[in-house]
């Protein structure tokens, strides 16, 4: 099958038992919605069950493809980075987690092989602390985690898991349901391979595509593309580089540092500042009062706890009190005292929408504009038909 | 390889990478006509809570080039990790894609571009 690996993985932690199904070209291809199918899928495996999807686009030279979806009891997020592309080439279109496992640690998955690897240690460390555990430990630094930090592992329903080292997309509290399961991050590496139709032909039509979503952009700004206020002059003078998601022509993923000065181009400080892309919670960073600097370093410290930072700010700034990252540190120790935001608070952080469904950057695609009749030949040299967009 | 005579290379500017990963992709698609990052002749070396990236190329004629962001002639800081890490001795050096480098195709920033 171009473009898929065919293959729906079940991991039951309890029992540690792995059952594949098959995932059948003429499905996918008729019905191609990710969001879709591991809505489905969780369906099928129970509202305890968590699961991972990847579009039918992810990892493509599509414009923004990047993307992929998880989905709990709490609601729906995307997966932006490069946590997809890395767990559809490690061999799993979709990966569902059933059960709980009998101790604290992580899932892991890669080359066709998904398991449960048990670490008590896991529990004590700090989101950041944990993807790099789990780099150490299988040796590979391009290996990606989502994980929840101790804000997940306390249930708070103000939890969000956290890619690799930054927050932006869970809004749907899935830090706590993972964490409610032992399971405190979700490892993936792919070191697989995607077939296309026409390879030549998929080159060329992409090349031709990002042509014209480019000429519709204008100049990559970083977050300030898509965020006004991230190019604010504080923060523009924090700014070390502009990162861009798999697959992006216009990041807006932009880096300030905190740490040492943001023209230090050279490998020095390990933990420098903070990827921003998190647009929610950088206008309420902005909104509370908070200067650039101390935004940054707020969500250094929220990422780390594993903390979501709207409902932290909400909370560190009521009362009218004028709010410092020592205030909203001094929050972040105490996650047990927050109380949970009402049913269906984080709805809506992303776009769950047509581009989303195949795989593709739903910001990039939000600004381009989605338009199906430029993308299909992009699609028809991938798989070798049109398919519903 | 050359255009017409003129022999061709890759030049980088270090500092217009994104990390996009796409000419890692291109690499392995066109030779081995399908999509991922285990074939390239470049590869991107990324560490990504220091913000710290850049590129490494396997060539026939000049061995690895480093596109380092701190320019090529700062001295690589120890125990970094850095580009040059061992897995792209293992594989082939590039070809320029017969005469028209692919990844300086699809690099969005013109990072890659190719010179005579």
């Amino acid at each position: 099958m171009e473009m898929m690996n065919g293959r729906i993985v079940a991991l039951d932690l309890s029992s540690g038992e792995v059952t594949e199904t098959q995932l059948e070209e003429d499905i996918v291809l008729a019905d191609p919605s990710c969001v879709m199918r591991t809505d489905a899928i969780w369906k099928e495996h129970g509202e305890d069950s968590v699961v991972l999807g990847t579009g039918l686009l992810t990892g493509s030279l599509v414009p923004g493809a990047c993307a992929g979806v998880m989905a709990g009891e709490t609601g729906i997020m995307p997966i932006m980075g490069n946590f997809a592309v890395e767990m559809k080439l490690s061999g799993f279109d979709f990966i569902a987690l059933t059960g709980k496992a009998p101790g604290p640690g992580y899932v892991w998955a890669r080359d066709g092989i998904i398991e449960f690897v048990r670490s008590d240690a896991v529990r004590t460390l700090d989101s950041w602390e944990r993807t790099d555990r789990v780099r150490d430990d299988q040796g590979d630094r391009r290996i990606q985690v989502l994980s929840a930090g101790p804000w997940g592992d306390s249930g708070n329903p103000c939890a969000q898991l956290v890619n690799c080292y930054w927050g932006g997309e869970d809004k749907a509290g899935l830090a706590s349901r993972l964490a409610s399961k032992n399971v405190l991050a979700v490892a993936v590496r792919g070191m697989g391979e995607l077939s296309v139709v026409d390879p030549e032909a998929h080159f060329a039509s992409c090349i031709e595509l990002r042509s014209k979503v480019v000429s519709k952009l204008g100049e990559p700004k970083g977050l300030a593309s898509y965020f006004g206020p991230a190019g604010r002059d504080d923060l523009a003078a924090l700014v070390h580089r502009h990162v861009a998601c798999f697959g992006c022509p216009h990041p807006c993923r932009t880096f300030a540092k905190v740490a040492e000065d943001p023209k230090q181009m050279a490998l020095s400080h390990k933990e420098p500042g903070y990827l921003h892309y998190d647009v929610p919670g950088l206008r309420k960073a902005f909104e509370v009062g908070l200067d650039a600097r101390s935004a940054t370093e707020v969500s250094m410290m929220c990422a780390r706890m594993g903390a979501e930072p709207v409902a932290v700010l909400e909370r560190a700034s009521s009362g009218g009190r004028e709010l410092t990252p020592a205030i909203v540190r001094e929050l972040l120790a105490t996650p047990w005292d927050m109380e949970p935001l009402p049913a269906g608070r984080f709805a809506g952080g992303f776009a769950i929408d047509r581009a989303l469904a195949m795989g593709l950057c739903p910001r990039l695609w939000a600004k381009a504009g989605f338009d199906t009749s430029a993308i299909m030949p992009c699609v028809e040299s991938a798989v070798g038909r049109g398919v519903p967009l | 390889m050359s255009r017409e005579g003129v022999p061709l290379k890759l030049d980088f500017e270090p500092l217009k990478c994104v990390a996009c990963g796409l000419c890692e992709t291109v690499c392995s698609l066109n030779r081995d006509s399908v999509l991922t990052s285990m074939g390239s002749s470049i590869i991107l070396h990324v560490d990504d809570k220091a913000d710290y990236f850049g590129l490494v190329l396997k060539t026939t004629g000049d061995g690895l080039v480093l596109a380092r962001p701190e320019g090529p002639g700062a001295p690589q800081q120890p125990g970094s990790g850095g580009p040059g890490a061992k897995p792209i001795l293992l594989r082939e050096p590039c070809d320029l894609c017969g005469g028209a480098p692919k990844c300086a195709m699809v690099c969005p920033t013109g990072c890659i571009k190719v010179v005579d």
